[in-house]
């Protein structure tokens, strides 16, 4: 079994470290220092958002990120579209809250979930290469879900931060192109917020004491993919 | 297909890349250079040779690697090329300073000047894992490393900065 030195210095070196269960469940200091680096490692990938300058090679010929779509088959949300969605979700205006992260404030969870794709429009790339079981090992650890591909073929596994909390973000492969997945344990939403979108749809379930974002393509059926999902979880809250 | 249609393809596939990945490579070479100026310099050269070697990039699952190797390379030969100094923290360039102006509030911009002052052989590792999503052995790769030097630098960088954080918060 580790000892304290060893456990922390690997979870100083990897806060996402899930091994040493054995140690960890018996001390309580360690479990403390697990939570404060953490902690700091959340708010460590905050300080690093640098705001990025807009692109200017005057080489080349200009490059209009506008108009470029990342993914052939993706129905992209454009900013408008994001926009018009924060306009229409229905909790956001009950609830009034505000949260901040990477500098950025939102006006309410759905809002910052649909920001959030378009932070990591790689994500959605249509693929048929699964991250491997290490990976969603580290970015799901157990003690939050049990995921696997039978949820569907997940092409995408990084742990981001949501309403200053690390939540484990994955992509699965729909029928009509990728579909985003997001563990949030600690979101507790009450009720079902349905997210409506010029190219996309989704919804935040409740589950337990957290909630599941999931949001694909327009014309995607996500039932089946929010049944094998929240079938999957299990919260350690 | 003939040559403009396929260079037509070859320019909306680059358009594309540098679509999703220029935020990435334009914070590792902040991160690298802590200097806006230099940044901006190093992400256009790192874009121009990636549209020359386009072509050896076979896997577009790759580009991200593929792009923050060139553009580590391309820091690499700013600073071989104007054989810079050390970065003062008390007696920064605006260029430099613009960077650390830029945080949200107090407590980010605290830990922002925390990572800036780390040594290079700390800050870099901790910005490929936390921002890049980089694994330890992927982290090795790229900075040829072992994998025990790797977690010996990101261990030793987190407690310099947790203890830069325990500071700021006595005072």
């Amino acid at each position: 079994m580790m000892n304290c030195e060893d456990y922390r210095q690997q979870i100083a070196a990897d806060p996402a470290f899930d091994g040493g269960a054995g140690h960890l469940s018996a001390c309580a200091e360690c479990q403390a220092f697990r939570f404060e680096m953490q902690s700091l490692n959340v708010k460590i990938a905050r300080a690093m958002q640098l705001d990025v300058p807009d692109l200017n090679i005057p080489e080349l010929a200009t490059i209009d990120q506008a108009n470029v779509v990342p993914l052939a088959a993706r129905a992209q949300l454009s900013k408008p579209a994001w926009f018009a969605v924060a306009a229409t979700v229905m909790l956001a205006a009950v609830i009034g809250f505000r949260m901040f992260g990477f500098g950025v404030s939102y006006d309410s969870l759905a809002e910052e979930v649909l920001a959030h794709l378009d932070h990591e429009p790689y994500s959605l790339r249509v693929s048929d290469k699964p991250v491997t079981n290490a990976r969603l090992a580290k970015v799901v650890p157990a003690n939050i879900a049990q995921m696997d591909h039978n949820a569907g073929l997940i092409t995408y596994a990084q742990s981001c931060v949501i309403n200053g909390k690390t939540v484990p973000h994955l992509v699965i492969q729909g029928e009509h192109g990728p579909v985003t997945i997001l563990l949030m344990a600690e979101e507790n939403v009450g009720m079902a917020e349905a997210l409506d979108g010029e190219n996309i749809h989704g919804v935040i379930l409740p589950v337990g004491t957290g909630s599941i974002a999931i949001i694909g393509a327009r014309d995607e059926n996500l039932e089946r993919i929010e049944k094998s999902v929240v079938n999957s979880v299990m919260w350690s809250t | 297909m003939n040559s403009s249609s396929a260079e037509a393809d070859r320019r909306r596939r680059f358009d594309r890349i540098v679509a999703v990945f220029h935020p990435d490579m334009y914070r590792y070479a902040a991160w690298l250079s802590r200097d806006k100026s230099i940044a901006e310099d190093v992400v256009q050269e790192a874009l121009l040779r990636a549209w020359k070697s386009l072509d050896a990039l076979r896997d577009d699952d790759a580009a991200k690697p593929w792009l923050l190797t060139i553009v580590r390379r391309e820091n690499a030969r700013y600073f071989e090329r104007r054989r810079l100094e050390t970065v003062d923290i008390d007696n920064l360039t605006a260029s430099q300073a613009a960077l650390l102006a830029e945080a949200p509030n107090e407590e980010l911009a605290e830990l922002r000047e925390a990572i800036f002052e780390l040594d290079d052989d700390y800050r870099e590792p901790l910005v490929l894992q936390v921002l890049m999503g980089y694994s330890t052995t992927e982290i090795g790769e790229l900075m040829g490393l072992k994998q025990g030097a790797v977690l010996t630098r990101l261990h030793r960088a987190r407690l310099k900065l947790k203890d830069n954080v325990a500071r700021e918060e006595r005072s």
